[in-house]
C-alpha cells in the first residue's frame, strides 16, 4: 500500500483549525501544488520560509526551488510556513509537530529541510520552526536520525550569525547547487556513510559552505583572528554560486485559496545589477548582470497567466529601466494586458535612466498608478558619496516630467544615518521633498501628492560601507526630528523604519558565529516575528547579549580598518575585498565609480567566474 | 446592456469540498475569478481600469463549512455550448471544487441572492453522541417560543430562523444533526449558531451544506 498523506496528525490538526485565525494558512491543497505518493520517492525535502504562509507563499525564490526539485521523480519538495502565535500555541498544546502542507508529513520525516533566509529578522522565526519540529536547534547535536539543514537566500552572504544552526548553506543562486546536495545526499545514504562524512561530501559542491568543517579564532578583544579549514574538502574562500545564464523563467505558480501578500505572474526579468550603489547589498551580491530576452519573458506571462487566472502581473528586478531592451518590453507588455484585461505592477526604477519615450510608454501602460523615486540622499554631496550620483536640477527635472505625464502621487526612497551624513544633508531631504510637491503642484495642481519613505542605513557586508558604522537609535531619532519638523504643514506624508528595528538589523547581519547564542537566548526567552512591528521587542535582544556575555556595541559602532578579518571574509560573494576598500576610499573622496556596463572596473566577477561566462555564449550576460 | 443578443447568463451547480474548507466567502469569489479567466471563455468583465469577471454567487458559505449544492451565476459575450462550458470548467478547476451541472437562465431573472429562501445542512460530529440525549435538546430547542442569542453586538432570535431540524443515523453509522434554516436576506440562519445554543464549539463539528432552496418569497 502506498501510504500518503500522515492521517493520524491530520485528524489533530482538523480539530484545532477552526479555533485559529484563518485557517486556511494550513491545510494546502491550492491549485497546481504538487503532491507525490510519499513512498513513490526516495529524497523528501522540506521547504521552509520562516514566516507565515502569506508572506512565505509570495516568495518566488521558493516557488523557484520547489519547482525544480520536484521536477524530479526521485524528490518530492513540500512546503512549511511558520505558524502564526495562535496556531503554535494550540500546535503545542495538542502536542502537534510543524508539517508540510503536501503529505502533513512531520518535518522530522524529511531527509532534507531547506530553510528559505531572505533577511536576518527572520532568524528567530527559523529556530522557532526547528523547535516545533522537534529537530535540535544546534546542528552539533544532530545526529544521523535528523534531518540535514540546508539554508539559502540573500541573507546567508554572511552565514555566520546562524552558522550553529545549518548543517550546509547554499552561498548564491541555488537553481542548480540544491539538486547536487540532493545527488549527493542520496550516494551517501546508498553507501551508508556517517553524517559526517555526508558534510564533507557537501563541502565539495561548489557554493555550498559547510560551517562545521571551519573554525574561528578571535582576539581578547574579540575581532576575528582566524578563519581556517578543519577539512581537506573545505575550500577557502567558499566561491558563491551563479548561473552562467538565466534558465527560461518558472511558470508553475501555486494559486492560494485565501489571500496573501502578492498574487500576481511574477517574471525576473534580469539578476544582478551595474550601478554600484555604495550602500545596496543586492547590487553588490548579485553580480554580474544577466537578461532574459523578450521572447522569454512574454512566453512566460502567458503561461503564468493561462497556469494562473491571475489578474495582474509583475516584473522582477533590482533596476527594471536598466533592462536593455526596456522600451520593446513594455510594448510587448500592452499588447499582453490588452488581450488578457490584466493590469501590471510597475517595478522600481531609476531616476537616471528614463527617457521621455519610457515615460509615455510607462503612463500608458499603468494609468493612474504611483511612481517611485529613489535618490536616496538629500544632497548631491552625499549622493556622490553613496554612488548615486544625480544633480538636485535633474532630480527637479525629473519629477517635473514625471507629473507632467499624468502621474500624480510620486514615492521618493531616502536614507538616514548614511557615512559622513551630517544634519545639512538630513535637511537636504526636506528641501528637495518641498521642491518635488512644488512642481506637482505646478503641473497638476492640488491633486499632486507626495510621499517621503525613509529608512535607516545598514552597513551591509560584502558592500563598499561594510567598514562603516551604524548610526545608533537616538542619534537616527533626532534625524527624524529635523524631518518632522522640516516637513510640517507640506502637506507630504511621511513614513519611517523603526530605529531600533534597524539596529536589531544590524546586529544580526554584521554578526560573527558567537552572534548564535545571542539569537538562540532571544528565541528562548519568546522573541519571535522580530520582522513584524507588533512582535518586536528590543528587551529581549538586551537582555539575549547579556546573557550570551557579549557586547552589542561591538558589531555596530566601530568604525573596522580595512586590514580587519570581517566575519564574512571566508564567503566570497564575487566582488573582490580589495575592489570594496578602493571604493570606500573613492566614497571619502566624493569620487563617483560610473556604471559598469560600458567599462570594467574589474570588481572581481570576471576574474572569479570568467571561465563560466564562456558558457553563457547568448550575450545575456551583460559585463563589457 | 442586457438586451445584447450575444449576452448569455450560466449557471453553475457546484461542491465546494475540503480542500476548500477554510477558503471564505470572498476568496472563492477571487477563487472563481481566476477559474473563470483560466477557461479563456468569453467571460463578461467589469467596465474600468481593473476589469474583473462579473458572477454572483447564491449564498456565503461560513469558512469551515463544505457544501454539495452551491450556485453562481456568470456572463458571457458570446454563447456557447453548454457541454463547451462545463468542460472547460471542470478542467481550470482547483481542487475540492467539483462542477456538477451549468444551465443558461434567463437575463432577466432576478440575483441569485434575492431568490434564497433556505439552506439544509448536515452536521457530523467528530466524537461519537448520545443520539437520545441530542434528540431531547432538540426538542427542547424547538419548543421554546424565542431563543435570544447576541451576535456581532446585535440581539436577534435564532428560533423562527430554524425551519426543521432531526437526527437521523449517517450510512457511516453514528448520528448525523439535519436542519433547515431560513437563508432571506437580512434573516439568514447559521448552523454555528444552532450548535452554539445546543453546547457544541466549533471545533467538534464539521458543518456540509446539502441544498439551496430558490423560490419567491
Amino acid at each position: 500500500m502506498t501510504l500518503q498523506k500522515n492521517e493520524s496528525l491530520w485528524r489533530k490538526v482538523e480539530r484545532i483549525l477552526p479555533s485559529v485565525t484563518k485557517p486556511g494558512r494550513y491545510v494546502g491543497g491550492e491549485l497546481n501544488q504538487i503532491v507525490k505518493p510519499w513512498d513513490s520517492v526516495q529524497t523528501h525535502v522540506a521547504l521552509v520560509f520562516p514566516d507565515i504562509y502569506d508572506l512565505g507563499q509570495s516568495n518566488l525564490g521558493l516557488a523557484l526551488l520547489y519547482d525544480i526539485l520536484n521536477q524530479r521523480d526521485y524528490i518530492a519538495a513540500e512546503r512549511a510556513f511558520s505558524p502564526w502565535t495562535d496556531m503554535e500555541a494550540a500546535m503545542r498544546q495538542a502536542n502537534i509537530p510543524l508539517f508540510s502542507l503536501e503529505n502533513k508529513r512531520a518535518l522530522s520525516e524529511f531527509e532534507i529541510v531547506g530553510i528559505s533566509l531572505p533577511y536576518e529578522t527572520i532568524y528567530t522565526n527559523f529556530l522557532n520552526i526547528l523547535d516545533l519540529s522537534h529537530i535540535p536547534l544546534y546542528s552539533k547535536d544532530r545526529n544521523d536520525d535528523h534531518p540535514l539543514v540546508i539554508a539559502g537566500g540573500q541573507a546567508v552572504y554572511n552565514p555566520e550569525p546562524v552558522a550553529s544552526f545549518v548543517d550546509a548553506f547554499v552561498i548564491g543562486e541555488g537553481e542548480q547547487a540544491v539538486l547536487e546536495v540532493v545527488d549527493i545526499f542520496q550516494k551517501c545514504e546508498s553507501g551508508h556513510l556517517s553524517r559526517q562524512e555526508l558534510l564533507s561530501q557537501l563541502a565539495n559542491i561548489p557554493g555550498v559552505y559547510v560551517p562545521s568543517l571551519y573554525e574561528i579564532d578571535y582576539h581578547p578583544d574579540g575581532r576575528v583572528a582566524n578563519i581556517h579549514a578543519t577539512h581537506p574538502n573545505a575550500s577557502l574562500p567558499i566561491h558563491k554560486r551563479l548561473l552562467a545564464e538565466l534558465p527560461p523563467p518558472m511558470t508553475n505558480f501555486l494559486v492560494p485559496n485565501v489571500e496573501v501578500a502578492q498574487e500576481r505572474v511574477s517574471v525576473e526579468i534580469m539578476r544582478g545589477c551595474t550601478r554600484g550603489c555604495r550602500f545596496c547589498h543586492a547590487g553588490m551580491v548579485n553580480r554580474p548582470i544577466r537578461e532574459r530576452s523578450i521572447g522569454d519573458i512574454l512566453t512566460a506571462l502567458r503561461q503564468g497567466l493561462d497556469q494562473t487566472g491571475y489578474e495582474e502581473i509583475s516584473l522582477l528586478s533590482l533596476s527594471s529601466s536598466d533592462y536593455s531592451q526596456i522600451v520593446p518590453l513594455i510594448q510587448g507588455l500592452h499588447q499582453l494586458l490588452c488581450e488578457r484585461n490584466v493590469n501590471i505592477s510597475l517595478p522600481s526604477l531609476r531616476i537616471e535612466s528614463f527617457s521621455d519615450e519610457l515615460m509615455d510608454e510607462l503612463q500608458s501602460l499603468s494609468p493612474g498608478g504611483g511612481f517611485t523615486i529613489a535618490p536616496e540622499a538629500g544632497t548631491e554631496r552625499l549622493r556622490n558619496i553613496i554612488n548615486k550620483p544625480i544633480t538636485d536640477a535633474e532630480f527637479i527635472e525629473t519629477v517635473r516630467s514625471v507629473y507632467q505625464h499624468g502621474w500624480q502621487t510620486i514615492k521618493l526612497y531616502f536614507m538616514i544615518g548614511l557615512p559622513q551624513e551630517t544634519l545639512e544633508d538630513v535637511q537636504g531631504i526636506v528641501e528637495l521633498s518641498r521642491a518635488a510637491l512644488r512642481e506637482g503642484r505646478q503641473a497638476v495642481g492640488g491633486r499632486a501628492k507626495l510621499h517621503v519613505g525613509v529608512s535607516t542605513f545598514i552597513p551591509k557586508p560584502h558592500t563598499p560601507f561594510q567598514w562603516a558604522t551604524f548610526t545608533p537609535p537616538e542619534k537616527i531619532r533626532e534625524k527624524l526630528a529635523v524631518l518632522h519638523d522640516g516637513l510640517r504643514g507640506a502637506k507630504i506624508k511621511m513614513t519611517w523604519n523603526n530605529p531600533e528595528a534597524s539596529l536589531l538589523e544590524a546586529w544580526l547581519s554584521r554578526g560573527d558565529r558567537r552572534i548564535a547564542d545571542v539569537i538562540f537566548h532571544a528565541w528562548k526567552i519568546g522573541a519571535r516575528f522580530d520582522a513584524w512591528s507588533e512582535h518586536f521587542d528590543l528587551e529581549k535582544w538586551q537582555a539575549a547579549f547579556s546573557a550570551a556575555d557579549l557586547d552589542p556595541n561591538f558589531y555596530i559602532t566601530r568604525e573596522r580598518t580595512l586590514n580587519e578579518i570581517l566575519p564574512w571574509d571566508h564567503i566570497n560573494a564575487g566582488v573582490k575585498k580589495s575592489f570594496l576598500a578602493q571604493d570606500y576610499q573613492w566614497s571619502v573622496d566624493g569620487r563617483i565609480r560610473p556604471d559598469c556596463r560600458q567599462k570594467c572596473y574589474a570588481c572581481g566577477i570576471l576574474s572569479s567566474f570568467g571561465e563560466l561566462r564562456l558558457a553563457a555564449p547568448n550575450g545575456g550576460w551583460k559585463c563589457p | 446592456m442586457n438586451n445584447h443578443p450575444m449576452i448569455t447568463r450560466i449557471r453553475v451547480d457546484y461542491s465546494k469540498g475540503e480542500a476548500l474548507r477554510f477558503t471564505g466567502h470572498l476568496d472563492l469569489q477571487r477563487l472563481w475569478e481566476r477559474l473563470l479567466r483560466r477557461t479563456r471563455l468569453p467571460i463578461r468583465h467589469s467596465q474600468g481600469y481593473h476589469p474583473r469577471p462579473r458572477l454572483n454567487l447564491a449564498s456565503a458559505l461560513p469558512l469551515g463549512f463544505i457544501s454539495d449544492a452551491e450556485l453562481l451565476d456568470f456572463w458571457m459575450d458570446e454563447s456557447l455550448s453548454l457541454a463547451e462550458i462545463q468542460t472547460r470548467l471542470t478542467n481550470t478547476a482547483p481542487p475540492g471544487l467539483i462542477i456538477h451541472s451549468v444551465v443558461e437562465v434567463d437575463l432577466s431573472e432576478d440575483s441569485l441572492q434575492s431568490q434564497m429562501i433556505a439552506s439544509e445542512y448536515e452536521i457530523h460530529f467528530f466524537d461519537d453522541q448520545e443520539e437520545q440525549l441530542l434528540s431531547k435538546q432538540i426538542d427542547i430547542l424547538m419548543s421554546a417560543d424565542e431563543i435570544k442569542r447576541e451576535r456581532r453586538k446585535k440581539t436577534y432570535d435564532l428560533r423562527p430562523l430554524i425551519l426543521y431540524m432531526e437526527v437521523i443515523h449517517s450510512k457511516k453509522g453514528g448520528i448525523v444533526l439535519r436542519m433547515r434554516l431560513k437563508a432571506e436576506p437580512n434573516a439568514t440562519g447559521r448552523p454555528d449558531e444552532v450548535l452554539d445554543q445546543l453546547g457544541f464549539a466549533n471545533t467538534e463539528y464539521l458543518v456540509r451544506r446539502t441544498k439551496l432552496i430558490l423560490g419567491e418569497r
